[in-house]
């Protein structure tokens, strides 16, 4: 039963990433295309420049020759309708072609090598920052849910509403300024001090320069999970088995986790996966701020040097990766709860 | 608030107990939300913020600050980099402020055929450091020899410069200090300090008002000590024909604190592009959030009603659009089709309206097994009607509450975009300021009038509706009320 609900929701996924590259097609093909184009002529003239005992003529036949192939090979001598398709078929197989100027850290083009080098170091940063924020969440909500209408419950709850429009990049230019310029306490950005130290001592300074970009993001992004994590286990407070519990003179610790974490689990995951996911797409930018050469740098440089073949990979990258944390969640609930599967991904 | 409405078109023979229309039910969230301290909390910030919006003419210490924020010309006289005006009151030393003067004095004589225009400016100096630069301007007509003198409280006066302005009609003249009187400045350091000093003294790096405003004396240039008091400028116009003619003069001080919240490295008034920021930021929350909600509902409750096929297709449709991450797509799209701002909030409503979606269904589901619903049917109510008449305004409050806790996100979202310089160049936003504040080096430099007050709006901006939704969360879920 798992099992089909599972093979179902992993179908779903892929046909939706399927179709959402197809609108990415007829979005961007017009861009992508440009740029394509310019780089197969730019590959051309170092090509007719080695033909050296040929006459301008015999020079001219070739690069039209080589043109119409590299052209029939990138399928840019089919209709539009077609060459729409192909650079769906081309995200969908992972194929982003090469930047113009962006390179990986190994000196490659190829727009894939050069996401997956980032992809690693987001994740570092944003599941530190999870773990924490869900940590802390779910205590504080723990607690403000224990005694709702408190001082900590309604104190939280203002803070809650006050960062909720707050932008986590400006918190950081803010943290940045005051702690790493007025009080050179952290250092402002980068993963790591150059050259970067081999070792435990390694290690030790990947921390440091985490501290600043993990604090932020926990300080501003930890109280939305405290807020849901404190509705959830108030709503199940109030269920009538709690009741009972407590009438059967239930030590409240008991009550607590006993019974009443047990049924806040599956909702409390989604919560801690959700806001993983949401924090990652949502404050992508930030990492920019911090220098973090992650996913979110990377759309920095490639908007900032214009190259279109590695923002165009990333959205590509981005997109897949967030549809498949969505169906990983879902996987997840399901074992947990399994009431969820009946209901599939209706 | 009390009672039900009874429809004025109500048929005698509908027996069935009057359902509640939606406009008291929404009357009574409002007023259910004037005893929240939240609700009240954000309505009056979003009061001072409409406040904002409209009287931006009067706010705005530059009238044309929302059409010309781009327009470098227009920034001119003002001072880089300043600090607001009101550090002077935490610093020891206090900086000359920026401000413009009027002529205390102006006679107009004949002599010969030329006409003598004099006027003077009085500029009182009470602080430690000087003015960036004095800059005279009037408008002229013709060829005008002019002269300036510098009149010092300690009773020297200088040339500051002396030259022929060639205007057209009217033309606005602009004679500055720090640009002219280099060479009045070098006059007035030799009169004080010795040969040697002066041997390593090069013109072009001296400040003339630097010097000028210095008690004049060995060490002047080394160790300047401010010379207080009144100062008077007199610009002296030789009109040599009929034709030629000089009105308007006022001499515009570039201090070294500027306005409420200082100016950026491009000299524009911080406060001004705050105050004009404010009507964009306004427009983006509110539209986007009224369409995507209204789109949302309208969703939620067609996929309900219909059911079936209909329901499968609205909501495979509504997966592809839950499925994307918003922000990725609206960067890119902003940096390859650099939209407007108008097309920017077409652009996330469209990838907004999933937020209410899952909610009014279920809502929805419940509502439509109503008997009233039924009975509305029976009597041969269209789906049209069933859903914007029936349907729909039960879930108003809701669609409120969900507005409002939309609207942030939406600024932010534009915001997030303009950071990262793909933001409407014809407009002034918040975003765009940080966007410039950040690449300007304001961050590292720690210029923080121009990063801590952008970002504190957008917040207050977020904070003004997060209070309003969160309040009409609290009333609309009263399960989640604090005991």
């Amino acid at each position: 039963m798992y099992l089909v609900f599972a093979i179902r929701r992993i179908l779903n996924a892929m046909a939706i990433f399927v179709i959402e590259m197809l609108i990415f097609s007829v979005l961007f093909t017009a861009t992508a295309e440009r740029t394509l184009r310019a780089q197969i002529e730019e590959s051309l003239q170092p090509e007719a420049a080695r033909l050296k005992n040929a006459s301008a003529l015999q020079v001219q036949a070739f690069v039209a020759q080589r043109r119409a192939y590299l052209f029939h090979v990138s399928h840019l001598d089919q209709p539009v309708p077609v060459r729409v398709l192909w650079r769906a078929i081309d995200a969908v197989t992972l194929q982003f072609g090469n930047s113009i100027t962006i390179k990986s850290s190994r000196g490659e083009r190829s727009v894939w090598r050069i996401i997956m080098e980032t992809v690693p170091r987001t994740a570092l940063l944003f599941t530190t920052s999870i773990v924490l924020q869900v940590l802390l969440g779910v205590w504080l909500g723990l607690k403000q849910a224990q005694r709702a209408g408190g001082t900590l419950d309604r104190s939280a709850s203002v803070i809650t509403m006050v960062v909720y429009g707050l932008p986590t990049w400006w918190v950081a230019m803010i943290v940045i300024m005051v702690l790493a310029y007025m009080l050179p306490l952290f250092p402002s950005g980068g993963m790591h001090s150059i050259p970067p130290p081999q070792g435990l001592a390694g290690i030790l300074d990947l921390a440091w320069h985490m501290v600043l970009p993990v604090v932020t993001l926990v300080i501003v992004s930890f109280w939305g999970v405290a807020l849901l994590a404190r509705n959830i286990v108030l709503s199940i407070l109030q269920e009538d088995y709690i009741t009972a519990a407590r009438a059967r003179g239930l030590p409240e610790r008991t009550v607590l986790f006993g019974h009443a974490m047990r049924a806040a689990a599956p909702p409390l995951t989604t919560i801690a996966i959700l806001s993983l996911l949401t924090s990652v797409f949502g404050n992508i930018i930030f990492e920019g701020i911090f220098s973090w050469p992650g996913m979110g740098n990377l759309y920095w440089i490639s908007i900032e040097q214009g190259d279109t073949p590695v923002t165009l990979g990333l959205l590509a990258v981005t997109t897949g990766l967030y549809i498949a944390g969505l169906a990983m969640l879902d996987l997840i609930y399901g074992l947990l709860d399994p009431r969820i599967k009946t209901g599939a991904s209706a | 608030m009390s009672g039900v409405e009874v429809p004025r078109n109500r048929r005698p023979e509908d027996h069935r107990a009057p359902r509640p229309p939606a406009r008291p039910w929404l009357r009574d969230l409002f007023s259910e939300l004037g005893r929240e301290p939240a609700g009240v909390a954000g309505f009056f910030m979003l009061a001072l913020f409409l406040a904002g919006a409209v009287f931006e003419k009067r706010l705005v210490t530059f009238p044309e600050t929302s059409s010309r924020w781009h327009d470098i010309t227009y920034w001119d006289e003002q001072p880089a980099s300043a600090p607001p005006v009101w550090t002077n009151a935490f610093a020891a030393r206090k900086s000359a402020v920026s401000l413009v003067l009027g002529p205390s004095l102006s006679s107009r004589e004949t002599s010969d055929a030329a006409r003598l225009v004099t006027t003077v400016f009085t500029y009182p100096y009470p602080y430690d450091l000087p003015p960036r630069d004095l800059v005279v301007h009037f408008r002229g007509t013709g060829e005008i020899p002019v002269a300036i003198t510098l009149t010092r409280p300690d009773g020297a006066e200088i040339t500051l410069d002396q030259e022929q302005v060639s205007a057209g009609s009217g033309m606005d003249v602009r004679i500055s200090i720090d640009k002219s009187a280099g060479q009045a400045a070098m006059g007035l350091l030799q009169g004080s300090e010795s040969a040697d000093a002066m041997a390593a003294v090069d013109v072009d790096r001296i400040r003339p008002t630097t010097v000028l405003f210095s008690q004049a004396g060995p060490g002047m240039l080394a160790r300047p000590q401010a010379l207080k008091g009144a100062y008077k400028l007199t610009l002296l116009a030789v009109l040599p024909t009929a034709a030629a003619e000089v009105s308007d003069p006022r001499l515009v001080v570039t201090g070294r604190v500027n306005g409420l919240l200082g100016t950026d490295n491009s000299k524009r008034d911080l406060w001004s592009g705050l105050i004009a920021g404010i009507k964009w930021a306004l427009l983006i929350g509110l539209l986007t959030a009224f369409v995507s909600v209204a789109i949302g509902v309208v969703w939620g409750v067609t996929a309900a009603y219909f059911g079936g096929p209909v329901n499968w297709v609205m909501q495979r449709i509504f997966e592809i659009f839950s499925n994307q991450p918003v922000l990725p797509l609206l960067i890119v799209i902003s940096a390859i089709f650099k939209p407007s701002i108008w097309f920017l909030i077409v652009i996330m409503s469209v990838f907004f309206w999933t937020g209410p979606v899952k909610t009014v269904y279920a809502m929805a589901l419940s509502i439509r097994e109503e008997t009233y619903i039924e009975a509305s049917r029976a009597l041969g109510a269209g789906s049209a009607r069933l859903i914007f008449r029936h349907m729909v305004p039960l879930l108003i409050p809701y669609a409120f509450a969900s507005m409002a806790l939309s609207v942030p996100g939406a600024v932010v979202y534009e915001s997030t975009v303009s950071l990262l310089g793909l933001g409407d160049a014809t407009i002034v936003t918040w975003g765009q300021i940080l966007h410039d504040a950040f690449t300007g080096g304001a961050v590292l430099g720690g210029l923080w009038w121009w990063v801590v007050p952008p970002g504190l709006i957008i917040a207050l901006m977020g904070m003004t509706f997060s209070f309003i939704g969160f309040a009409m969360d609290r009333i609309l879920h009263p399960k989640l009320r604090t005991r």
